[in-house]
């Protein structure tokens, strides 16, 4: 009896220490708490927060990994001592952390690359840093930061999507550093405000570019005229591919004036060429009196086309679905015709007039026919107003009866008063 | 056994027959008990008849003339809602999943369902506005006073019967419109003192306005409103007839006629002016139904509160007008104002009743009723949201916020803009 209820309370106690040893466990490894042993942080009280936040904390970097010296002890002169190297300058950096980020092996278990480093020194970052050992060019820590440093999906990254163009603007911005290497310093503010810039900021949507997306991260360099088409093309393959398939494309490849997409669309100041200043877009090179002007009038032409024919389409939808139709299949009709739509702006790409014109058409052909849904919906709503015309015969008659009734009465009763 | 039942049967026949011979008379009665071959039975054990004859000749006062009619022409509209409620039950669905579709069903595939739908959406405002008329000529006539302040107390009660029967009633269609105006309503009710949050709670049945709400708004639009309105009204209108009309206000007329032989009798005289009003309002409502018919909004959804809300209710109109103008305080002292019309007989007991020797209380009257008025034709201009007017297709041809404006964050960036019919295309046009 006594060994059965021993038995029991065993194993009553080894169901309950089980899940929280192995709590325990899965905390430790998550994150290294203040280490007892860890003997810099006597000291150097102030990273004590980098001991326990961010990725390398986490993962179980040391201080002395990258600092040097040893942790075990609690008197300088012994902890300073050996291997130490105190803080690292920007050079010294960029090695320390290739060191371990270099290393295929050491990196396989987090799934990072490990080609940062070399794509650093090939960047204009690393050759000013390593070819003229410019302390103004930035290294790891600049971006990444210093003792926290955090993955670049966690929104406290400087490296966080919407984060990055400020980071690079920290320096990009400065107008007097940049005067030295005769940068402009308004590329914050253009990207802010061009197509990409209120996708990013504004839409939060992280399929949007930031400047490393053109730029490259580690190995930033600005794209060469011949490249631009191909880096906007990696997202906007469609459009790269019409592009390079018209006159546009091949005066591209070839080098000369047409800077690729930047001849119609600015390179931080990204936008849309609204359908109506296609004409105003093409005049910038062709003259007016020429046949390439007007293929821009023609161009503009059918893009406005469709543009009021998918305005009128909405319009009908809408109008359909507040008579109370139900409009399913209505709104899968418009949703074909906003494909041929957005096709044309793919299409005028490559300067194929006539598929323009083709696109418009069916664009046309869609809102026709819906259109015509609400029509007739508009219709059947009139033809209910026809139901007053007997209603306001039927009642004018009965109460004019009524009237004449009751008047035919009150005569009566005043005769009847009187006589 | 037999033989009684033979004998049942032949004094029944005999009964019958006298029956018939009696209803030879030209009355309206006859067609009735020729066709009812129970009704002679009936007749015999229960005075209908007698009953019915007597309504038809009862006198009602000289004075007794059109503005009286309001009363009738707010029953007469009740009853126009509940047939065309019936008829609407008949297809309406109380889910949040079948709700929305069932109204587009009613709307563009049931025969003459949009005149069902939209005689009962505009019955629903004018009934109001009958309610409000009646109750002011009762006011301004002093009608309210003893013996009749029990009446003014039930005819008020049946007021906010109305306003409960509009409140979720607006509900039901299940659009964005009646989602979101639900939503505020319900937010308002809930800073009501002490008991504001416990009725939320109450009538909303989930955190959010959902197919909960639905269900009781249901449930309370169909069946309990509908007996407590009956209730009332058979209260309202035995308080009527044991009080009769009041008699006039001025003192100088003589109240003549009440029962007696000099009365005007209700057959035919009232039964024609009632024909007139009741063939002019129905008139009237089916013709505001055919030319002003409330739109379809887009079907309800939790997540993104409409770019433009649209009242159809005229409860909700009143209400938008004065906090727009009046702010809350506005708001607060017209409530309260309308709380002291309930209270009224309470502590107006003077029998003093003509209009001009009862000043505080006439202007008090004018603003309130005139003011009801007045913020409904007001609140028709407003709306809770502004309109968004930005007329952009695509995302090909969006157009670049200027940094610094305000984030629409629930407004759905990716959604195609026909799936957000905003009204301001309707065929009403922007009000």
């Amino acid at each position: 009896m006594r060994g059965v209820v021993m038995r029991m309370s065993l194993a009553v106690a080894v169901l309950v220490a089980l899940p929280t040893a192995a709590r325990a466990a899965r905390f430790q490894t998550q994150a290294m708490g203040p280490d007892s042993t860890n003997g810099c942080l006597a000291c150097h009280a102030a990273q004590r927060e980098a001991a326990t936040t961010g990725v390398h904390s986490q993962h179980g970097v040391r201080c002395v990994d990258c600092h040097g010296g040893n942790a075990d002890v609690r008197t300088l002169p012994e902890a300073h001592r050996g291997n130490f190297i105190g803080a690292p300058n920007k050079l010294q950096t960029a090695q320390l952390c290739g060191s371990c980020h270099s290393d295929p092996n050491r990196m396989r278990e987090y799934g990072l690359p490990t080609g940062e480093l070399s794509q650093f020194r090939a960047s204009r970052h690393g050759q000013l840093l390593f070819g003229q050992h410019d302390m103004n060019a930035p290294t790891c820590t600049d971006c990444h930061g210093t003792h926290i440093i955090y993955p670049p999906y966690d929104a406290r990254s400087q490296v966080y999507p919407t984060n990055i163009p400020g980071t690079c603007a920290r320096c990009h911005s400065d107008a007097k550093l940049m005067a030295k290497y005769h940068l402009r310093t308004d590329q914050l503010d253009e990207f802010r405000n061009s197509a990409h810039g209120v996708a990013l900021f504004q839409k939060e949507n992280f399929a949007a570019p930031t400047c490393i997306s053109c730029h490259g991260a580690h190995s930033a360099l600005p794209p060469t005229a011949t490249e631009v088409a191909s880096v906007c093309g990696q997202c906007h393959a469609l459009v790269d591919q019409a592009f390079e398939q018209g006159p546009h494309g091949a005066a591209s490849r070839s080098g000369g004036k047409l800077h690729g997409c930047l001849a119609c669309h600015a390179n931080h100041n990204t936008a849309v060429v609204p359908v109506e200043k296609i004409t105003e877009t093409c005049d910038r090179c062709h003259a007016s009196d020429t046949r390439l002007h007007q293929m821009g009038v023609d161009l503009q032409r059918s893009a406005s086309q469709a543009k009021l024919d998918m305005a009128s389409a909405q319009r009908a939808v809408s109008d359909l679905a507040l008579a109370g139709h139900q409009v399913g299949y209505y709104r899968f009709q418009y949703q074909e015709a906003q494909t041929y739509y957005l096709q044309i702006a793919q299409a005028q790409h490559s300067l194929d007039l006539q598929k323009v014109d083709d696109l418009a058409r069916r664009v046309r052909s869609v809102s026709v026919a819906l259109n015509d849904a609400a029509n007739t919906s508009r219709e059947e709503r009139w033809e209910h107003t026809l139901v007053l015309l007997p209603l306001w015969f039927m009642s004018l008659s009965a109460i004019v009866l009524a009237w004449l009734a009751l008047r035919a009465l009150r005569r009566t009763r005043d005769a009847r008063r009187e006589g | 056994m037999l033989g009684r039942v033979w004998t049942e049967a032949k004094a029944w026949g005999g009964r019958f027959w006298g029956d018939l011979k009696a209803s030879t008379d030209a009355s309206l009665l006859s067609m009735l008990r020729f066709v009812g071959l129970l009704y002679g039975r009936i007749d015999t054990e229960l005075p209908i008849d007698q009953a019915f004859r007597k309504s038809l000749r009862h006198r009602l006062s000289r004075h007794a003339g059109w503005r009286h009619a309001f009363g009738g022409i707010a029953y007469l509209l009740f009853m126009v809602l509940v047939v065309t409620g019936v008829l609407l039950s008949f297809y309406y669905r109380p889910s949040a999943e079948e709700a929305y579709p069932s109204i587009q069903h009613i709307v563009s595939g049931v025969t003459l369902g949009w005149l069902m739908r939209d005689v009962h959406v505009w019955g629903a405002n004018l009934v109001v506005l009958a309610a409000l008329a009646h109750m002011g000529r009762v006011y301004f006539d002093a009608a309210y006073k003893p013996p009749r302040e029990t009446n003014w107390l039930v005819g008020v009660l049946l007021l906010f019967v109305i306003f409960a029967f509009g409140a979720t009633g607006y509900l039901l269609p299940w659009d964005q419109w009646a989602y979101w105006t639900v939503t505020e309503g319900l937010s308002i009710l809930g800073h009501f003192p002490l008991v504001g949050g416990a009725m939320v709670e109450l009538l909303r049945g989930d955190p959010l306005v959902s197919g909960a709400t639905l269900s009781r708004f249901f449930a309370l639009h169909v069946i309990v409103l509908p007996w407590l309105a009956l209730g009332l009204l058979v209260l309202h209108f035995t308080l009527v007839r044991k009080h009769g009309v009041a008699p006039p206000a001025d003192g100088k007329t003589e109240d003549l006629g009440a029962d007696d032989e000099s009365g005007v009798p209700f057959f035919p005289d009232h039964f024609l002016r009632s024909l007139i009003v009741g063939v002019v309002v129905l008139s009237l409502v089916i013709t505001a139904a055919a030319l002003y018919p409330r739109d379809v909004a887009a079907p309800a959804n939790a997540a993104v509160p409409p770019t433009s809300m649209l009242s159809t209710w005229i409860v909700a109109d009143v209400s938008r007008a004065l906090i727009y103008y009046l702010g809350a305080w506005g708001f607060g002292a017209f409530l309260l104002l309308g709380a002291v019309m309930v209270l009224l007989p309470l502590f107006d007991r003077s029998p003093e009743r003509r209009a001009r020797q009862r000043p505080v209380m006439t202007s008090l009257g004018v603003v309130f009723f005139l003011g009801f008025v007045v913020a409904w034709a007001a609140g028709r201009h407003l709306r809770s949201v502004p309109v968004s007017t930005s007329g952009e297709l695509t995302p090909y041809e969006q157009p670049v916020t200027p940094p610094g404006a305000a984030l629409p964050r629930l407004a759905p960036t990716t959604t195609p803009p026909a799936t957000q019919p905003v009204d301001t295309s309707s065929p009403r046009g922007p009000r």
